[in-house]
């Protein structure tokens, strides 16, 4: 942390520091959205798998995200829940042209949410690759997942895409709304 | 990672004590006394949302304690604490880092959850932080399997030859740490590898040229390849260097020797490296061209100098270091090291203990005859100042100077009593005595002055051991001295003063100067007279004993000392029969073989000629060929002893017993073939293992249908087959003479049972004839030829008629190594290794082994077998034979197809 981010985080100006989790199946565009939010420069031009998970952070408004990237690849989704009880967040990324494994997000999802871990936190769902031609729209999308029937917690579905950035934000400041209150 | 992280723990460490507290030391670790669960509590702090990065640094710092004193963690908790320390990635503070990457590396838990920081280090190890990058290398290719590592493959390369040399050799080093489970990975990088080789860094050069040796540690000749190239460029570490000249000493060990006179490769490098700046270096080549095999003066005297630099060094590393080379160089070129000894005379008065022993024992060792008398008065100051171990060195070292310079045998002998007498432990008191004892032996001048200095000794010896050792030598050679009279008060005061082993062994020694000298006997026989009433009973015994031989009954004075001149091991094996049978009556000694002229104990001898101090112990070993006993005499003799055997003239061969029966049957029976010129005998030793028969007219009918070769002439039955005993049975074949004859036999034991009665304990009258079907048995040529020593292979080889020559090659399998095969083979021949080439040099993949034999008819055989090794231990043989007849050479090529 260098010195300009200490003196603002004195003055109060960079707010509170939120911890947000970042899951969703493989290859669904999580560790993409992460590089869109950065700043332009410090984007990286192409992204592989991610093994196990990143930690990055990122500055909205007032708000400090620390974000957790993890790997989406069935190995690893067993650990997702070690890092659920310090989420202030999470962001469920879904792959929008992959009908087929909608039901498999869904049932890693409804897993997540019955974890006693996790606390009632807001989730926002990206839609992602919307550009896709078969892309199915976030309201198919939140039926397929049974999203209507959470009723604990703030949740909204954004559609997004990646590669361009478009939605990103959009979801982001939602998010950061959320967590602002 | 150790050299990076020291800084981080420096704060933590306890203050600097001085040395008088420092038994209380531990108590002043801030660590001491933590347990385990408070600490694990307190790694709670991980997932705090706002993370204080000192306090985790502190809490890390405490597990990586627990864990190194040997604290337990258990699954759960390693995964605890390992996904705590995970959380803290989103810290970009270099310390807390750190800690971090050495928790990881040593809580590592199950493989499925450690695999979660990948991505993690990934990350780091593009960061532009340098700590980061090296860091996260190592600890990375600590937890990567192969799968993913071909995924970094890329980054590692890179950091290769990164331009910070941290992060450089910290991928150096984990390469070769992946070379063990990856190694076709780690070979890709090659180019890369050697590129950091030309890194102007030390570390990285160092590192890189390791790996580069360990990429090619399995095969010689690219090491030897390697070695050249790196020779030739320019190698500026000068640890690269020391390992450099490492791999060229064993690239030298590896290659054979060249002929005479011609230089060895690589020599003008090492002595190259004599002149290098570092001192490491010089050192290092020195020690090289020391260690050489078969190093020649000219080889060594550069070597020898640079060392004589050395030790007037201000530093007492090199001085040590030079000595302790130089120690050992003594030992097999004294006189290479003799320049140095001016200098090394100053040594010996150095503060430090060691190198002034081994000073000492070198100068010891090259001393010449003029200065003995010095070295000693000077030993003799410092002799009370070193410990008993340092010590025995020195006496070793000066018993082999005694036995070298037989006239200073006095003033090493008073140098010998003088230190026996001070004070020591009963190790460094038996290297004096065995030293005395075997000055006596070597030099018959030293024996009055040494026998003298025993007594003195044994006067006052707290060693039970040692003092009967002394008396029995006192009463084997104190008679033969000029004044035998003088050494009785000695003995006799050890009956009155010492305890019952001791007292014994007294009695026994003055009898042997009451048989030994005439004169004294009756003196002799009042003092023993005295020992009579002794309260011990051994001592007791063995003065009436000795009394009644010395008055002439018991078989005379001539009996004090019995020679047992029967084979020892025959002596105890015949005891061990007899102890089986029933023992109603007397063990007759007259049928225990008698022993060969007793062989001076090669040990002894070469004892004197080792000037080796420290590795005596190689003195003792006897030449590994004479190890290999000899059958055929120890059935000579039994043999000659069966009247229808003598006859047959000379046995030529016995072989070695075979089992005609499974081990736990009712009879056991060992076969032993002998062959004479004209016959076969079958010996079969015979044991009835059933205590309810009785075993009479045992004979074995033989079978030669696929023997045909061979004629049954005779046998010689045994009249009772002894229970648990071993019986004689004999069997005897001619065929032609001199003619190999080989077949397969079948063996019937064919014998009368008689049942024992169990009520009356008694064989029954009426026995019944009965058979037992024994396991065949196989003529085969290798029973034919026998080992011989033969002085010049070479002129032998060449005197045989090249068109007797024979060839083959054969395939061997599988084998643990060179050395086994050559053994292998050697055994199944039965020759005789000539020129030492049954060792195989160490490391080699291939060797000739010549053997010499002799078959039956006194006919000779050569055999020249080349063997070699494949990187699968898949051993293959040439064999090539030369004999008196084309057939003897075929007779050996089919021993080899046959086994």
């Amino acid at each position: 942390m260098g010195f300009f981010d200490k003196l603002l985080s004195l003055l109060g100006l960079t707010g509170r520091k939120v911890n947000v989790l970042v899951v969703g199946l493989d290859n669904s565009g999580k560790t993409t959205i992460i590089e869109r939010l950065k700043p332009k420069p410090k984007q990286a031009a192409e992204v592989a798998p991610t093994v196990g998970f990143t930690v990055d952070e990122l500055q909205k408004g007032a708000l400090t995200f620390t974000v957790f990237d993890m790997s989406g690849a069935g190995r690893y989704r067993t650990l997702w829940e070690q890092y659920y009880r310090e989420a202030d967040a999470v962001i469920f990324v879904v792959d929008s042209a992959d009908k087929l494994r909608m039901v498999v997000a869904r049932d890693e999802m409804e897993h997540m949410l019955r974890h006693p871990n996790l606390r009632q936190v807001p989730v926002l769902y990206f839609a992602n690759k919307k550009d896709i031609p078969v892309a199915m729209p976030p309201v198919e999308i939140a039926q397929a997942l049974g999203l209507d029937d959470i009723k604990d917690r703030p949740w909204q579905i954004v559609p997004s895409n990646g590669l361009s950035g478009e939605g990103v934000d959009k979801g982001i400041d939602w998010l950061a709304e959320r967590l602002g209150k | 990672m150790a050299a990076t992280a020291q800084d981080s723990q420096a704060p933590l460490r306890g203050p600097e004590k001085k040395d008088e507290d420092r038994e209380d030391e531990t108590e002043f670790s801030p660590f001491y006394g933590i347990d385990k669960g408070a600490v694990l509590q307190e790694a709670r702090v991980f997932n705090d949302p706002q993370i204080d990065p000192r306090r985790c640094q502190q809490v890390i710092t405490k597990l990586l304690y627990l864990l190194n004193q040997g604290e337990v963690f258990t699954k759960k908790e390693a995964a605890e604490v390992f996904f705590g320390v995970t959380k803290l990635f989103q810290k970009q503070d270099i310390n807390l880092r750190r800690m971090m990457y050495l928790c990881i590396k040593d809580i590592c838990p199950g493989a499925d959850e450690v695999i979660i920081v990948t991505s993690s280090l990934m990350k780091d190890m593009n960061s532009k932080v340098d700590l980061f990058r090296s860091n996260s290398v190592r600890v990375l290719c600590k937890i990567i399997d192969g799968q993913l590592l071909a995924q970094i493959e890329r980054y590692l390369k890179q950091a290769i030859v990164d331009k910070s040399p941290v992060v450089a050799s910290a991928a150096l080093v984990s390469a070769s740490h992946l070379l063990g489970n990856n190694a076709e990975i780690v070979k890709r990088w090659i180019n890369e590898v050697q590129e950091a080789a030309q890194n102007k860094n030390n570390m990285v050069q160092f590192h890189a040229v390791a790996l580069l040796h360990a990429l090619r540690a399995s095969d010689r000749l690219a090491i030897s390849k390697l070695v050249t190239s790196l020779t030739k460029a320019s190698v500026k570490s000068p640890l690269a260097q020391c390992l450099l000249v490492r791999y060229v000493a064993q690239v030298i060990q590896d290659s054979q020797p060249g002929a005479n006179g011609e230089q060895r490769p690589f020599y003008d490098f090492l002595e190259s490296c004599l002149r290098h700046k570092a001192e490491v270096v010089i050192f290092e080549a020195a020690r090289a061209i020391c260690n050489l095999r078969d190093v020649t003066a000219r080889e060594l005297t550069p070597a020898i100098t640079v060392l004589q630099l050395f030790l007037s060094s201000s530093k007492p590393v090199l001085r040590f270091a030079a000595v302790r080379t130089l120690n050992k160089v003594a030992m097999t070129h004294p006189l290479a090291v003799t320049h140095c000894n001016i200098d090394m005379e100053t040594l010996i008065s150095d503060q430090n203990r060691s190198i002034a022993t081994l000073a000492i024992t070198t100068l010891l060792k090259t001393g010449n005859e003029s200065s003995v008398e010095k070295l000693l008065k000077q030993i003799g100051s410092f002799m009370s100042d070193i410990a008993d171990d340092f010590k025995i060195v020195v006496v070793e070292a000066i018993r082999s100077l005694c036995l070298k310079f037989p006239t200073k045998q006095r003033a090493l002998m008073n140098f010998l009593s003088g230190v026996l007498r001070e004070e020591g432990g009963f190790e460094y008191k038996k290297a004096i005595v065995q030293s005395i004892l075997v000055l006596i032996q070597e030099i018959p001048d030293a024996k009055e002055t040494g026998l003298g200095h025993l007594c003195e000794f044994i006067e006052d010896c707290e060693f039970t051991y040692l003092s009967t050792q002394v008396l029995h030598l006192l009463g084997q050679e104190g008679p033969k001295t000029k004044e035998p009279s003088k050494y009785i008060r000695y003995i006799y005061n050890r009956i009155i003063l010492e305890n019952a082993t001791v007292r014994a062994a007294a009695v026994s020694a003055l009898a042997n100067f009451g048989a030994a000298c005439e004169p004294l006997r009756p003196r002799i026989i009042v003092l023993l007279r005295r020992a009579l009433a002794d309260n011990d009973d051994e001592v007791r015994d063995r003065a009436t004993l000795h009394l009644q031989q010395l008055e002439g009954k018991a078989g005379g004075p001539d009996a004090v000392q019995p020679r047992l001149d029967v084979n020892i091991t025959a002596m105890e094996k015949a005891l061990s029969d007899y102890l089986a049978g029933p023992t109603d009556k007397p063990f007759d000694i007259s049928v225990v073989p008698k022993a060969p002229p007793p062989v001076r104990a090669s040990g002894s001898s070469a004892l004197g000629l080792a000037t080796s101090t420290a590795t005596n112990s190689s003195g003792g070993a006897a030449p590994t060929s004479a190890a290999r006993k000899d059958p055929t005499a120890e059935y000579a003799e039994l043999l000659r002893s069966i009247p229808q055997l003598a006859p047959l003239g000379e046995v030529f061969k016995s072989c070695e017993p075979v089992a005609l029966t499974e081990k736990d049957t009712e009879y056991s029976v060992f076969c032993v073939k002998h062959v004479y010129e004209g016959h076969v005998v079958f010996q079969f030793n015979c044991t009835n293992t059933i205590a309810e028969q009785v075993l009479e007219d045992v004979s074995v009918a033989m079978d030669l249908a696929e023997a045909s070769d061979f004629e049954e002439a005779f046998t010689v039955p045994l009249d009772q087959m002894p229970l648990n005993g071993v019986g004689q049975c004999f069997t005897v074949v001619t065929r032609q003479p001199g003619a190999i004859a080989t077949g397969k036999i079948v063996n019937i034991l064919k014998f009368k049972v008689k049942e024992i009665d169990p009520s009356t304990g008694e064989a029954e009258e009426e026995g019944y004839e009965d058979e037992y079907v024994l396991e065949d048995l196989e003529v085969s040529p290798a029973d034919y030829v026998k080992p011989t020593l033969l002085g010049n292979f070479r002129k032998a080889w060449e005197e045989l008629d090249p068109a007797t020559e024979k060839e083959d090659e054969y395939g061997l399998g599988t084998r643990e190594g060179l050395q086994e095969a050559v053994e292998a083979v050697i055994g199944i021949l039965g020759m005789q290794p000539c020129e030492g080439s049954e060792a195989v040099p160490p490391n080699a993949r291939s060797h000739t082994v010549l053997l010499a034999g002799i078959f039956v008819g006194y006919q000779q055989v050569l055999v020249r077998m080349s063997f070699g090794i494949d990187a699968t231990n898949n051993v293959a043989m040439k064999l090539v034979v030369r004999a008196e007849s084309i057939e003897l050479s075929e007779a050996i090529h089919s021993i080899i197809q046959d086994a």
